[in-house]
C-alpha cells in the first residue's frame, strides 16, 4: 500500500481554473492541502487545467483520485457556441420546440420576446409512428423518409442530431431504432435521443433537453477527450471523474455520452460539500449559501439530504421563459447579488443592488480598475467590514478614493451621507439574499429557525450573521477554506446517477407489484450501467423515492420509500407518510385518492472520497490569532470596535466573542456584537447568535 | 438592537416582503390545486390589500387577475362592517360579480383578514377558476344562459370559515352544487391554504417591524406606484382618441380615451345595452382591462398596486355591455373584457406604435371539452385557453404561439399529459400557416391542434372571437388570420364554428383548433429580402405567395 494518497479537484471557471489538492499521509492520517489558481484558457480549457497542476506542484502521474468540474457546458449554451442541430420528431410535432409552453412571465410587457428555438423550423423534421401514453405502439415507425432527412441535414451543415418522439418515456423503442439507423447512415455525426437522458413526460421539455444536449455534445466530447489525452501524456493513469449537476461524480466516458448533465456542476459540488460537512460536524439540516462575485446561490439540506430535481431551466427569469433541461440538478435558487453587484438609485429615489455586476473587469470601484459604480464590496470596504489594508488577501491595494466617489454618487441621489448609503447598500443586498433563502425554506414549508446557516464562497461569511438574524437562524458555520469550498465538495462526492421515470399508478391495493417492478427495472438498468464500467453490483447502493400526489393534482411530493421489496402491505404506510408530508407543507390534507406519478432512484457507489481527520491543536488561546482592532460598521447595530483575527492562526477549540472580524486571504467573516465564536476540530468557524435579539 | 425602524430602507424591505408574500401564496396555490386550469393555465391570482381593500401587492400569473382581488375585499369589508363581524381566523368567499366577484361565477375569491394588535391591518386574497360550479351546463359556462342564475351557484360574499373552523353547511352547499365536487373541494382548500400562509407571513412582518411601520410601508408603496404612473403619463401623447369597431356578432363597440398629464380617462358609455346572452362584463371587470392596458403603457416592469392605477378614470353606463346589471349572464365575460382591452389598444396604437404593436389573435379561444376517459372510466374536463399569434411592431416580428394579453405566466398542456389525463389523442400541434399578418414586420403565427376524441358522448363548448374580423394591422401591414374550430366527423365532413355550447362528440371525431396570426406592421414590399427567404426556407410561406405579397423575384 502506498504511503500517501493524492486527491485533486480542478474546477474550470469563467476567469480562473482552481486546484485543490489533498495529500493524505496514511501513517498519520494528516492531510497537506495545496490550493492554486491559474487563468482559464478559453479555447484550450485543458491547458489551463495542466497549468494549474504545474503551478500547484502536482505531478499528474502521482494523482490517485482526480475530480473535475467545468463551466464548458453552460458557457457553450449561454454564449450560443454549440453545434448546428437537426431535430427528428413525431409527425405533427415539429413545431413543439417553437410553440414551447406559450407562457409570458413578463405579463404587463407587450414587447415581450419569446426565446428563439435552438433549431430553426427547416431543421426540425418528422417521422411517422406513434406510441400511446401507456407505451403501446399505435402506428409503426416508418423510416423510409430518414435518408432524405439526413441528406438535407448534411447539405445544411448539421453537426449534431437530436431525436425525440412522443411518449418515448413510456416506450423508447422508436427512438432506439431511429438512433441506430442514423448512426448506420451517418456514422460520423453526433446523435442523441431523448430517452437516453430522461424518462419523464412533457414533450416540450424532453425535446428541448435532447436538442440542448446535442447542441453541446461535440464541444464537450472534444474537450473531455483532449483533457484525458493531455493528462495521459503527463503520466496520469487513473480514471478521471467528472462533477455532475446531481452532486455526484461520474466517469469521463459516461459523461462524454450525455455531457449536458454537467450543466450546473459548480453549484452542485458546493452544496454537496455542505451536506457532507454537515454530517461530519453533526449539523445535518442546513441552509447552504454560496456568495460569489456576481451571484448568490442557496439550497436547503434537510437531514443530510440535498434535493435533486429535474425542473431545471436556463435563462429563465422574470422577463423570459427560458429553456428547460430535464436533467437531475441540485435544487437551488440563484439571484444576481454578489460582491460585484452594482448599487443604483432609480428615478424615484429607490435604492437597488444588482443584478448588474461590475464583473472582474472593471470590478468594484476599489479595485482601481476604472469602475465608477458602487458595489457591495465597496460598501463593505467603506464600513470597515473588509480590511482596506488587506484587500483580496493583500494582493490588491484598495482604491479608497474611487470607492468613496462611487458611494457618494449613490448617497447624493438618495439625499444622505456616504455612511448611510453604504449601510443601505448592505441592507438591500442582505434583503435580496434573505428573500432567496426564504424561497428555499419558508416557501417550501420549512422553518428556517430549525436550520443552521452554512456560508461559503468569497462573500458568504460577510453577510451570514445579518441574514441569520433576519431569518431567525441561531447558528452559522463558515467552513475552513470557505473560498475553495466547492472544490472540496467534489472530493467528497460519490459516483452517482439519478433516474427519474414517469409511470402513473393509482396507490391502491394491487399496485404494489407494479411499483416494485418500476423500481426493480430501473435498478437493473443502473447495475448494468455501473457493471459496464467495472463496478460490481455489490458496491452499488440505492435510494428509492416515489413522486406522489392527490389524484387530479399536477405537482408531486417526493417521498422516501424505505429499502426492501415493495408489496401491497406497505402501501398504507407509504400513503400515511404522503398525507403527513403533504399536510406539513400545505396546512391541510384530503380524504382523496392518491397516485404515484413516477419514481426517483438514486444509484451510487463510492469512488474514493476523502476521509477528514481532526486537526491538532497547540492549546493556544484565541488572542494568539489576534491581529489588532478597528472600527467596523455593522449597519443595523451601528459602529463597534471589533477584534481582528487571522484565520491562519485559528486552532481547534479557540473561542471568542463579537464584535470581531476573521480575515482569510479569500474571505472575511463578519462577527456581530453578542455573537459567540468557536473553532471546531476541523478548523470550521461556528458562530452562535445571542438567544434573543 | 434595531435602531432604525421606519427609515426608507426598512420600508423598502417591508414592501419587498409584501411582494414575496403574494408570490408565496401563488406558489402554494399552484402546487396544491386540483384543476389544470389552475395549476397549468394559472387562471388564478393572489394578492395583499390594506385594511380597506386597496391593493398592496399581487402574485398573479395573469395580468387580468391583478386588479380583481381588491374589489372583492372592498365588498366583503363593507358587508361585514359592524365591529365583531370579522374575527381572527375567519375566511370569506365570493364568486358573484354582483357581489365583488368581478369576473364570472366559476371564479371563487377567498379572502382572509390579517390581525395585529386586535385590529385588521391587511387582507390576503386568492382568486381561481373552478372547473364546475353547477348551473345549466357542464363547466358552468354556456352561451345558452340568459340570466346569471343559469350559470351556477352564487356565493354572495359570505363567511366560510369562522375563527379557524370551517362552516360545514356552507362548505357542503358549495360542494354539492358542483358536477366535480371533489375537485372543487380540493381547489377551495388550496385557496384557503394560500390565504392562510399569506396572513401568517404578514402577521410576522407586522410583529417584527411594528404595525405603524407596516402600515406606513403599505401606504408609501401605493404612493410610489402612483408617482411612477404619473411620471410616465407625462411621456404619453396627449389628447382625445376615439374608435368604433364592429364585433363578430355585429355589435359596434366604442371607446374614447382622453390622456392628460394627470389623468387617463376611458369612456365606454357609447356602447350597446347589455345582452341577454353571457357576453357582458361587469364594470369592475372593465376597470381591470383599463388597468391592464394602462400599466402596460406606463410601467410594465414593476409590480402593480392601487397607486399605479390612481390616474385612471373610467366612465361606463349601467345596463350596457361594459357595465352589466343583475341578472345579466356573464359566462364569457373574459372575451368581452379582452375585446374592451383590444379596443383601447387599437384606439391608441397608431399614436404610439413604439409602445403598442399591431393586434394579436385577440381571443382567449376558451375551449371546454369533456367526457368519460375511455381507459379509467373517470369523468374528465378540459378547460383551456389557446396560444396564438401576436402582432408586429416597428422593428420586430410578432411572437408566435403565446397566450393572449389577458393571460401571462400561463402554460399549455403537454400532449403527453393531455393524452394520459384526458383520454384523447393529440394528433398534431403545429404552426398555423394560413396567409395573414404579412408586413415589413410580420405577425406571429397561431397554431393548429387536433384533438381526436376516443370516447362516446363527450361535449364541446367554445367561444372564440376575432373569427370573422381577424387581428388588425398597423402602418400598411396585412391583417392577421382568424380563430376558429373545425369539427371533423368520421366520414370526413366538417363544419367550422366559433361559438358552440354543449355540442356532442363521438369516438374518432376531430376537434381542430385553429388560432390566428397577429397583424403585420408596415408595407410587405419593404420586408427585408433575407427575412423573406428565411420564411420560405422555414416553410412559413410559399415562394408563390412571397412573390405576390412581398414582391420578391
Amino acid at each position: 500500500m502506498a504511503i500517501k494518497t493524492i486527491r485533486i479537484a480542478t474546477d474550470v471557471g469563467g476567469t480562473f481554473t482552481d486546484l485543490v489538492c489533498f495529500e493524505t499521509d496514511h501513517s498519520t492520517g494528516e492531510s497537506r492541502v495545496i490550493t492554486a489558481k491559474s487563468d482559464t484558457i478559453p479555447r484550450n480549457f485543458e491547458e489551463g487545467v495542466l497549468n494549474v497542476l504545474k503551478k500547484g506542484g502536482v505531478d499528474p502521474g502521482s494523482i490517485d483520485f482526480f475530480a473535475h468540474g467545468a463551466t464548458v457546458i453552460i458557457n457553450a449554451l449561454t454564449e450560443r457556441k454549440g453545434a448546428k442541430v437537426g431535430l427528428i420528431t413525431t409527425e405533427g410535432f415539429r413545431d413543439t420546440l417553437e410553440i414551447a409552453r406559450g407562457n409570458r412571465p413578463d405579463f404587463f410587457n407587450l414587447h415581450y420576446q419569446k426565446p428563439k428555438p435552438f433549431v430553426p423550423r427547416y431543421l426540425r423534421r418528422e417521422l411517422p409512428g406513434r406510441m400511446s401514453y401507456k407505451g403501446e405502439e399505435l402506428r409503426p415507425l416508418d423510416l423510409s423518409g430518414l435518408l432524405a432527412i439526413i441528406d438535407d441535414f448534411k447539405t445544411d451543415g448539421v453537426e449534431a442530431v437530436a431525436i425525440c418522439f412522443l411518449h418515448s418515456y413510456a416506450n423508447p423503442v422508436h427512438e432506439q431504432t431511429t438512433l441506430v439507423e442514423v448512426q448506420r447512415l451517418w456514422p460520423e455525426v453526433s446523435v442523441v435521443s431523448s430517452h437516453q437522458i430522461t424518462r419523464e413526460w412533457r414533450e416540450y421539455e424532453r425535446t428541448s433537453t435532447a436538442v440542448l444536449s446535442a447542441y453541446v455534445q461535440p464541444t464537450a466530447e472534444r474537450y473531455l477527450s483532449r483533457l484525458l489525452a493531455r493528462l495521459r501524456e503527463e503520466g496520469f493513469s487513473k480514471k478521471p471523474y467528472i462533477m455532475q449537476s446531481n452532486c455526484g461524480v461520474d466517469s469521463l466516458e459516461s459523461v462524454s455520452k450525455i455531457p449536458i448533465t454537467m450543466v450546473e456542476s459548480g453549484p452542485a459540488s458546493g452544496f454537496w460539500g455542505a451536506a457532507e460537512l454537515g454530517k461530519l460536524i453533526g449539523e445535518p439540516s442546513l441552509l447552504a449559501l454560496d456568495i460569489g462575485g456576481t451571484t448568490a446561490k442557496c439550497s436547503l439540506i434537510e437531514d443530510g439530504d440535498v434535493k435533486i430535481k429535474t425542473d431545471y431551466w436556463i435563462e429563465r427569469d422574470r422577463t423570459s421563459a427560458g429553456y428547460p433541461i430535464m436533467v437531475p440538478v441540485v435544487d437551488l435558487v440563484e439571484i444576481g447579488n454578489g460582491g460585484g453587484s452594482i448599487a443604483w438609485v432609480d428615478d424615484f429615489g429607490k435604492l437597488h443592488v444588482g443584478p448588474q455586476s461590475a464583473g472582474a473587469v472593471p470590478g468594484p470601484a476599489a479595485y482601481g480598475g476604472g469602475g465608477t459604480q458602487a458595489t457591495t464590496t465597496d460598501a463593505n470596504l467603506w464600513l470597515g467590514r473588509i480590511n482596506r489594508d488587506y484587500f483580496c488577501g493583500g494582493e490588491v491595494v484598495a482604491d479608497m478614493a474611487a470607492a468613496k466617489a462611487a458611494i457618494e454618487a449613490v448617497a447624493e441621489k438618495l439625499g444622505v451621507d456616504a455612511d448611510v448609503a453604504a449601510r443601505g447598500i448592505i441592507r438591500i443586498a442582505n434583503d435580496n439574499m434573505a428573500n432567496a433563502l426564504k424561497l428555499v425554506s419558508l416557501n417550501r414549508g420549512h422553518d428556517p429557525r430549525e436550520f443552521t446557516l452554512l456560508a461559503f464562497g468569497g462573500g458568504g461569511a460577510m453577510h451570514a450573521v445579518a441574514l441569520a438574524a433576519e431569518l431567525g437562524v441561531r447558528k452559522i458555520v463558515v467552513p475552513a477554506d470557505a473560498s475553495v469550498f466547492s472544490a472540496w465538495g467534489m472530493m467528497m462526492s460519490d459516483l452517482r446517477r439519478d433516474y427519474f421515470v414517469t409511470r402513473l399508478i393509482d396507490l391502491k391495493q394491487g399496485a404494489g407489484a407494479g411499483i416494485e417492478q418500476v423500481f426493480a427495472e430501473t435498478e437493473e438498468r443502473a447495475r448494468a450501467q455501473f457493471a459496464a464500467e467495472g463496478i460490481q453490483a455489490c458496491r452499488v447502493r440505492f435510494r428509492r423515492y416515489g413522486k406522489f400526489r392527490y389524484q387530479n393534482q399536477d405537482h408531486t411530493i417526493e417521498v422516501l420509500i424505505a429499502a426492501g421489496q415493495l408489496t401491497d402491505e406497505r402501501l398504507a404506510e407509504i400513503g400515511t407518510f404522503f398525507h403527513e408530508t403533504y399536510e406539513r407543507e400545505y396546512t391541510y390534507k384530503l380524504d382523496a385518492p392518491v397516485e404515484i406519478v413516477g419514481i426517483h432512484l438514486i444509484a451510487s457507489a463510492e469512488a474514493g472520497k476523502l476521509t477528514m481527520r481532526k486537526r491538532q491543536s497547540t492549546g493556544a488561546q484565541a488572542h494568539a490569532a489576534l491581529k489588532g482592532h478597528r472600527n467596523v460598521d455593522y449597519a443595523l447595530e451601528g459602529v463597534h470596535q471589533a477584534a481582528i483575527y487571522d484565520s491562519g492562526k485559528l486552532e481547534p477549540g479557540m473561542t471568542f466573542s463579537g464584535p470581531a472580524i476573521v480575515e482569510d486571504p479569500g474571505a472575511t467573516v463578519v462577527v456581530h456584537p453578542g455573537n459567540r465564536v468557536e473553532i471546531d476540530g476541523y478548523g470550521n468557524i461556528h458562530i452562535q447568535l445571542a438567544a434573543e435579539r | 438592537m434595531r435602531t432604525e425602524i421606519d427609515d426608507p430602507i426598512t420600508l423598502e424591505i417591508i414592501q419587498n416582503s409584501l411582494q414575496a408574500t403574494a408570490d408565496e401564496m401563488f406558489a402554494v396555490m399552484k402546487k396544491t390545486a386540483m384543476s389544470s386550469i389552475v395549476y397549468e393555465v394559472l387562471d388564478m391570482g393572489t394578492g395583499v390589500t390594506d385594511a380597506k381593500g386597496a391593493l398592496a401587492s399581487s402574485g398573479a400569473g395573469i395580468p387580468a387577475f391583478v386588479g380583481v382581488l381588491d374589489k372583492a375585499v372592498k365588498v366583503i369589508a363593507k358587508k361585514f362592517g359592524t365591529p365583531g363581524d370579522i374575527l381572527p381566523g375567519d375566511v370569506f368567499a365570493t364568486n358573484d360579480p354582483y357581489y365583488g366577484g368581478v369576473t364570472h361565477l366559476n371564479d371563487i375569491v377567498v379572502a382572509m383578514p390579517v390581525f395585529a394588535c386586535g385590529r385588521i391591518i391587511a387582507w390576503t386574497a386568492n382568486i381561481a377558476h373552478n372547473s364546475d360550479l353547477g348551473g345549466m351546463a357542464p363547466g358552468s359556462i354556456t352561451d345558452q344562459a340568459t340570466e346569471i342564475f343559469q350559470e351556477g351557484l352564487r356565493v354572495p360574499a359570505v363567511k366560510i370559515i369562522s375563527k379557524g373552523e370551517p362552516i360545514r353547511p356552507v362548505m357542503e352547499i358549495i360542494k354539492v352544487n358542483s358536477r366535480m365536487p371533489d375537485v372543487l373541494e380540493g381547489d377551495v382548500w388550496a385557496a384557503i391554504a394560500s390565504v392562510r400562509i399569506g396572513a401568517k407571513r404578514l402577521q410576522e412582518l407586522a410583529e417584527k417591524y411594528g404595525v405603524s411601520t407596516f402600515e406606513k410601508a403599505m401606504s408609501s408603496f401605493m404612493d410610489f406606484g402612483e408617482q411612477v404612473s404619473l411620471a410616465e403619463l407625462t411621456n404619453l401623447p396627449k389628447g382625445e382618441f376615439e374608435i368604433s369597431e364592429e364585433q363578430d356578432d355585429g355589435r359596434i363597440f366604442n371607446v374614447k380615451i382622453t390622456i392628460s398629464d394627470t389623468e387617463f380617462v376611458v369612456d365606454l358609455r357609447k356602447n350597446p345595452v347589455q345582452s341577454n346572452k353571457p357576453v357582458n362584463a361587469s364594470r369592475d371587470g372593465v376597470m381591470v382591462c383599463a388597468q391592464m392596458l394602462f400599466k402596460s403603457l406606463t410601467d410594465p416592469n414593476s409590480p402593480a398596486n392601487e397607486g399605479s392605477f390612481r390616474p385612471i378614470r373610467l366612465l361606463t353606463r349601467e345596463g350596457s355591455v361594459f357595465h352589466a346589471k343583475e341578472p345579466a349572464p356573464l359566462g364569457f365575460y373574459y372575451e368581452i373584457e379582452l375585446r374592451g382591452k383590444d379596443l383601447m389598444w387599437r384606439c391608441l396604437a397608431p399614436h404610439m406604435p413604439e409602445r403598442l404593436a399591431a393586434g394579436h389573435f385577440g381571443s382567449l379561444c376558451g375551449t371546454f371539452t369533456g367526457g368519460i376517459h375511455p381507459d379509467t372510466g373517470r369523468q374528465f374536463t378540459i378547460i383551456e385557453p389557446q396560444v396564438g399569434g401576436w402582432g408586429a411592431s416597428p422593428g420586430r416580428d410578432g411572437n408566435t404561439a403565446i397566450f393572449s394579453s389577458f393571460h401571462g405566466e400561463t402554460y399549455n398542456c403537454p400532449a403527453e399529459i393531455n393524452e394520459a389525463r384526458n383520454g384523447l389523442f393529440v394528433e398534431r400541434m403545429e404552426l398555423n400557416l394560413e396567409p395573414g399578418g404579412e408586413g415589413k414586420y410580420t405577425g406571429g403565427r397561431g397554431i393548429v391542434m387536433d384533438y381526436r376524441i376516443r370516447g362516446e358522448s363527450g361535449f364541446l363548448t367554445v367561444g372564440y372571437m376575432r373569427s370573422k374580423f381577424p387581428p388588425w394591422a398597423l402602418a400598411g401591414g396585412r391583417v392577421g388570420s382568424p380563430n376558429y374550430v373545425r369539427f371533423i366527423r368520421k366520414d370526413g365532413s366538417s363544419e367550422r364554428f366559433a361559438f358552440v355550447s354543449g355540442f356532442t362528440t363521438h369516438a374518432d371525431e376531430t376537434i381542430r383548433i385553429v388560432t390566428g396570426s397577429g397583424g403585420g406592421y408596415g408595407d410587405p414590399k419593404e420586408r427585408d429580402r433575407a427575412a423573406v427567404e428565411e420564411d420560405i426556407k422555414n416553410g412559413l410561406i410559399t415562394r408563390e405567395r412571397a412573390r405576390e405579397v412581398y414582391g420578391i423575384a
